[in-house]
């Protein structure tokens, strides 16, 4: 019982913090993976939100009192995310909370939050039934019901595809995005003639490419992040695959170009951000990533950085009570975004309609508009 | 079927051989460790994946060309390897053996932490130096590198062999392997064949990191435990220890899953793998290029778990304690404190299931998160699809994880020592593949949603004290129930079994009756606590119940003393606090637990409490 007492009696000590002087800051509660598996997702994440605080907090915070993060690292490990909920629900300073990164993880903490009325945003959370977990649940993570019409309409639309073959990450988010595409796509006239789910740690896909190249398709669709994706395109040559690629826009990170080399030219994706965006909101944001990274931003950290801007904003407007926050979100209006046009939330389900999208090609060893697409807002 | 056997069909027997051939170059390495040292080196993964980044290091800031960069490598990893030895094992050599496997787990999680802080976690690209020229095989095509993999996998396996065969440390090696005290007798230096073998299985373990690198020019600081997963189910289809075998296993090992793709589909894979890796353990135990079919007599017997003094604890204290813990809710309101405290709980049940076969029957299981994961799905579709009420759920979903769980590992019965783990560790692995196939009644990647939370008489118990009660409860009923079961007859039995099987058999003792009792009543604890974790997090998923989890109960099992009951408890309590208590040194708290446990098992490897 003394080890239980001492642990504690120093997980007390540890929550409570050392004191600070000045106001307040307005404290927002991150649950994700620092270490472990998903590691680098959460180093994304990191990027993004720092250059999102030097932003509020450069313009006088909320409200004069600072913006700060309490990151706590869950390993995406349903376990501790759990125990971070009840951490973060149980300190009256935070208001909000951000993450976490898988399903297992941030579903699991959610009746946590929900019980105690601490909204739960999710960003990157794109399982359907994410915001079911209640009114105090919410998410501005790209909704797949609009996001794979849109791929579709790429793929079939505008790239001609007749007989598509999917590879995909045997995955919530692969699996619903599968799906979802299967069905844009057969809308639009396409047949889906292979459909491969593969595991989340694979790196060998010749077999499953010889799958793909023997049911003779006229185009392929990839729905994978950048690491598993460039893996594909680098070995599609290997089995005598030629045909066009569409991938979903998860690929779109510096690192699908860097780790693809040249099997990625020539790869078509569509992404809701693109540095080249002449809005001003991204140009600023892209301007001061680069300036303080020295690489272009990729999905995951853009995401980041745009729920804090949103989160910061929504504290702006409606204050920092944590039943403010939920009520914020439900009616804040045209909040400038990187990722969406201006994002505005369905109250009912809580998630943001139509995000923006733009048709690229990897050309020259980066990311180009495609020539025979146009930046449409959806 | 038709399509198989035309273009297709050669095209996936190439690219079994070309992934076979880069699981082979881990293998051979594991083999020779474990030829000599008879233990799984579980840090070899790591080791590779330190290989990788000391090749990019040479390639991205030194600028050298590929035969330097091969030789950096080597070295390197071979200076590791012998770092490995001597720090991590050599001062373990006179305890249990299952302290070494410990450290090296320990090691590897050092390693991995290390990497990760030195490089960022984000996946570099490695890119090959090697020219771009191709060969038309069949309707795919083959490049420079798979040939140099090749060469240098074919080309170490006859180096390797050339050594053992036919030079003085080779034989020493070889003596070594066969009988340590024996060899040392003779004047062989056993400490210096061990360094020798170190650094030549590790040498090889960076190259092919290096290389693996190369071909997928792509290198990460997680790269190495899939990797090394494979190498150990490759060597283990050759013959643990056969150094040839670990090759041809490989390639077979390879091929298995192509043609496993080629017929059901890319998501069963690993599914292929591991039932070929089971199969083979259950009718050919000592691999299928070796001539004997039995295990060889492992000097394992009685010495797996180290024979020690356990501390005793007086029934008053534990009476005291036990109402300590129950009355804790009522003293601290910190819902954060209360809910990792209930964690502690649900791992304590595991570990005491764990504990009970490993440490009292001497079954040292590896797939313990399969166990979990049968409990935790059968409870959350009960309550889900059969209406069944949580409180009857949980206890039905203890049955049938009872009865699966020891249908599931029958197959190990009939092996020993370091078998039984990688058996078990395959089925656990098994178990998870199978529910994100199964689409139909698991739902296979998109997880159970909704599930119910804890409720009695309809009212759900969602606050922090009986997230907290419910789990003590369960540990309270199931060291109760194992401290009887020990004191029993069947105790003495069980232990019997683990100290040596044929005396036991000798005296009358069915071992399989008594292999399955054992794993029943584990099944039926572990089931509890994966029904109460399903219920606790209302979403799972095929990654809720992951491997790491296997050998994190494992470790809480061997820190708490093998076969203690309030060992297990103990280690629980220790492992699932002492990541929440470094929580403030953020990415470097996982770094600052391996070291903690490798110091543990340093100078307490018979576990806090002592085996019983």
């Amino acid at each position: 019982m003394v080890s239980v007492a001492r642990i504690a009696a120093l997980a007390v000590a540890l929550a409570a913090g050392p004191a600070l002087a000045g106001p307040d800051p307005a404290l927002v509660g991150v649950s994700g993976p620092l270490t472990g598996q998903h590691a680098q997702y959460g180093a994304q994440w990191q990027k993004g939100f720092e250059l999102a605080l030097d932003e509020v907090n450069g313009a006088g915070g909320i409200g004069g009192r600072p913006l700060k993060l309490q990151f706590e690292d869950s390993q995406s490990d349903p376990r501790q995310s759990v125990a971070i909920a009840r951490k973060f629900v149980a300190d009256p300073a935070i208001v909000v909370e951000l993450g976490d990164f898988s399903s297992a993880a941030s579903m699991a903490a959610s009746p946590v939050y929900q019980a105690a009325g601490l909204v739960q945003f999710g960003f990157t959370n794109s399982h359907p039934d994410f915001t079911k977990g209640g009114d105090f649940t919410w998410s501005n993570a790209p909704n797949q019901a609009d996001e794979m019409p849109v791929l579709a309409d790429y793929a079939v639309g505008a790239l001609g595809f007749k007989r598509v073959a999917v590879l995909y990450i045997n995955s919530d988010w692969g699996r619903t995005s599968k799906d979802l595409f299967a069905k844009a796509a057969t809308e639009r006239g396409a047949a889906v003639v292979a459909a491969e789910g593969y595991l989340a740690d694979e790196k060998d896909f010749r077999s499953a490419l010889v799958r793909v190249r023997d049911a003779a398709p006229d185009g392929i669709v990839l729905v994978s992040y950048y690491a598993d994706g460039a893996q594909i395109a680098r070995q599609l040559r290997s089995v005598g695959l030629k045909q066009p690629v569409v991938a979903a826009g998860s690929v779109y990170s510096p690192k699908f170009l860097e780790l693809g080399g040249e099997a990625v030219e020539g790869v078509h994706t569509t992404t809701p951000f693109f540095p080249d965006d002449p809005r001003p909101v991204v140009q600023r944001f892209v301007k001061s990533y680069t300036a303080k990274y020295g690489v272009q931003p990729d999905a995951y950290s853009s995401r980041a950085y745009d729920a804090l801007i949103l989160i910061a904003e929504v504290l702006k407007q409606y204050g920092t009570e944590r039943k403010a926050v939920r009520d914020g979100l439900a009616n804040i209006q045209d909040v400038p975004s990187v990722v969406y046009g201006t994002v505005r939330f369905d109250p009912q389900t809580r998630r943001v309609d139509k995000p923006l999208s733009t048709r690229l090609v990897v050309k020259d060893g980066r990311f180009a508009l495609w020539d025979g697409g146009k930046a449409a807002a959806n | 079927m038709g399509g198989l056997l035309s273009g297709a069909w050669i095209d996936h027997t190439v690219n079994g051989l070309i992934v076979g051939n880069i699981y082979a170059l881990l293998a051979v390495g594991l083999a020779l460790i474990f030829g000599v040292s008879h233990l799984i080196n579980f840090a070899h993964g790591s080791v590779y994946m330190v290989g990788a980044y000391i090749g990019w290091a040479c390639f991205r800031l030194l600028d050298a060309p590929l035969p330097v960069t091969l030789l950096a490598v080597a070295g390197g990893c071979a200076l590791l390897g012998v770092a490995i030895e001597r720090i991590g094992l050599r001062p373990l050599a006179g305890s249990a053996r299952i302290a070494p496997l410990l450290a090296t787990i320990g090691i590897g999680l050092v390693l991995d932490q290390l990497a990760q802080l030195a490089f960022t976690p984000d996946p570099r690209a490695l890119p090959s130096p090697l020219p771009d020229w191709r060969i038309q095989i069949g309707g795919g095509t083959i490049g420079a590198l798979d040939l140099l993999i090749a060469g240098v996998g074919v080309g170490s396996a006859a180096l390797l062999y050339g050594f053992l065969r036919f030079t003085k440390l080779g034989w020493a090696v070889r003596a070594t392997a066969l009988d340590r005290d024996a060899a040392q007798q003779c004047g062989v230096d056993v400490n210096a064949v061990n360094r020798a073998v170190y650094a030549i299985a590790s040498a090889l373990g960076g190259v092919s990191g290096l290389l693996v690198g190369m071909y997928y020019n792509a290198i990460d600081p997680y790269m190495g435990f899939q990797a090394g997963l494979k190498g150990i189910v490759a060597q283990l289809i050759g013959g643990m220890g056969n150094v040839p075998g670990a090759i041809a296993g490989s390639l077979l090992l390879g091929l298995t899953e192509s043609y496993g793709i080629a017929l059901f589909g890319t998501s069963y894979r690993n599914l292929f793998a591991f039932v070929v890796m089971v199969l083979v353990l259950a009718l050919r135990p000592n691999g299928l290029f070796s001539r004997a079919r039995q295990t060889p007599p492992e000097p394992l017997t009685g010495t797996f778990v180290a024979p020690s003094r356990p501390v005793r604890i007086p029934g008053w204290l534990l009476w005291a304690l036990g109402i300590a813990a129950a009355a804790l809710p009522l003293a601290v309101q910190n819902a954060y404190v209360l809910q990792t405290l209930g964690n502690a709980w649900l791992y304590a049940v595991l570990a005491l299931s764990l504990t009970l076969v490993a440490g009292t029957v001497g079954q040292i299981s590896l797939g313990h998160a399969g166990l979990l994961a049968i409990g935790g799905y059968a409870s959350a579709l009960l309550a889900l699809d059969a209406k069944l009420p949580v409180a009857l759920a949980v206890p039905a979903a203890g049955v049938v994880t009872a009865v699966l769980g020891t249908l599931l590992v029958s197959p190990a019965f009939r092996l020993r020592g370091h078998y039984v783990s990688v058996a078990t560790l395959g089925i656990g692995e098994i178990v998870a593949l199978v529910i994100l196939n199964w689409e139909s009644v698991t739902r296979g990647p998109i997880g159970v949603v909704g599930i119910p939370p804890l409720s009695a008489f309809g009212t759900p118990l969602l606050s922090a004290p009986w997230v907290y009660w419910i789990p003590l409860a369960a540990v309270a009923l199931v060291a109760q129930v194992q401290a009887r079961l020990l004191g029993s007859h069947l105790g003495r039995t069980l232990r019997a079994i683990r100290e040596d099987e044929v005396a036991a058999r000798a005296y009358g003792v069915g071992l399989d009756r008594y292999k399955g009792l054992a794993f029943g009543v584990a099944g039926f604890a572990a089931g509890i606590a994966g029904a109460l974790m399903a219920h606790v997090y209302s979403y799972i998923n095929h990654e809720t119940f992951h491997a790491p989890i296997s050998v994190l109960a494992l470790t809480m099992v061997i820190l708490g003393g093998l076969g203690n009951v309030a060992g297990a408890i103990l280690g629980a309590v220790a492992l699932v606090g002492l990541p929440e208590l470094f929580r403030a040194a953020a990415e470097y708290r996982m770094l600052i637990y391996g070291v903690t446990l490798l110091l543990l098992i340093r100078f307490r490897p018979q576990g806090l409490l002592g085996t019983v």
